[in-house]
């Protein structure tokens, strides 16, 4: 046998075996990758980091709307207790 | 006859939400001021703002007598409106701007306890009075160059309220009343 004939006989059309595209499609679904678990312990995180940050931006709000009430509150009573003693300091003078 | 029950429980219910209405003091009437003032101090606290304020002054000073003193005094207080205008020059508000609020304290439940009249000035004091405490408290000090509206709605005493100059109030660095209040 020639060399010729050796390489027509060992690349000659060969039909594959019964149930070989099965196994094919089969191993193919077997070896699929499963789906990573890090891309929900990202979004875990990504929505613990928002509500963190949320929460901390309306104490942030609430602490300057509570610091902005105490200083009005202040000045309020500031302003009604000077006028309260102005009144009473005018009455007090008419009747001496 | 569900349709006249329904009536009837809104009207009972408004009803009963109409004396506390009435009571509570709207200074209305002096907004055109503002812009004819020099200094001006517009401050509407309810009860919610006072309860934070409360919190935030008792916080911020609390090794002081005065701010558990502030804080006592706010604890009872459910709302808080000063309005107060001061003018370079006299003649910039007049005497029946004042009307709208004074037709209000001429309401049942108000009485005036204090009233110093003259030409040019008249400072006057009411009181509104539950239960024999004190449940609302106004003042109107009009001068020539300076109109001071305070109401304030709750139970508060006038004696701790008088000596809070006294005490040094406040400990936090307060703005002045320079320019005006949002």
């Amino acid at each position: 046998m020639n060399l010729e004939d050796e390489l027509r006989a060992a690349l000659r059309r060969e039909d594959p075996s019964m149930g070989f595209a099965k196994r094919v499609v089969a191993r193919a679904q077997s070896s699929r990758a499963p789906r990573p678990a890090m891309p929900r312990f990202i979004w875990a995180i990504a929505m613990a980091a928002m509500l963190v940050i949320g929460l901390a931006g309306t104490y942030e709000v609430r602490q300057m709307k509570a610091e902005r009430a105490g200083r009005e509150a202040v000045m309020a009573l500031r302003i009604a207790a000077d006028k309260l003693n102005s009144v009473r300091e005018k009455v007090v003078r008419r009747e001496n | 006859m569900r349709r006249i029950l329904l009536i009837a429980f809104i009207a009972a219910c408004a009803a009963a939400r109409l004396p506390a209405q009435q009571l509570q003091l709207r200074i209305t009437g002096l907004d055109g001021l503002a812009s004819k003032a020099s200094e001006s101090a517009d401050i509407t606290l309810d009860s919610n703002l006072l309860q934070m304020a409360a919190g935030f002054l008792a916080g911020a000073d609390k090794e002081s007598k005065d701010g558990e003193t502030l804080k006592q005094l706010l604890a009872g207080l459910k709302a808080i409106t000063v309005r107060s205008f001061k003018f370079k020059e006299t003649g910039q508000y007049r005497r029946e701007d004042l009307e709208p609020i004074r037709a209000q304290l001429r309401s049942p439940g108000w009485s005036k306890i204090i009233s110093s009249q003259s030409k040019e000035e008249s400072s006057e004091i009411y009181t509104r009075m539950e239960q024999g405490k004190v449940a609302g408290f106004a003042i109107i000090a009009a001068e020539p160059k300076e109109l001071t509206i305070v109401a304030i709605e709750g139970s508060i005493n006038l004696n701790d309220l008088s000596k809070l100059k006294a005490l040094g109030v406040p400990s936090i660095p307060v703005p002045d009343k320079k320019g005006k209040q949002e």
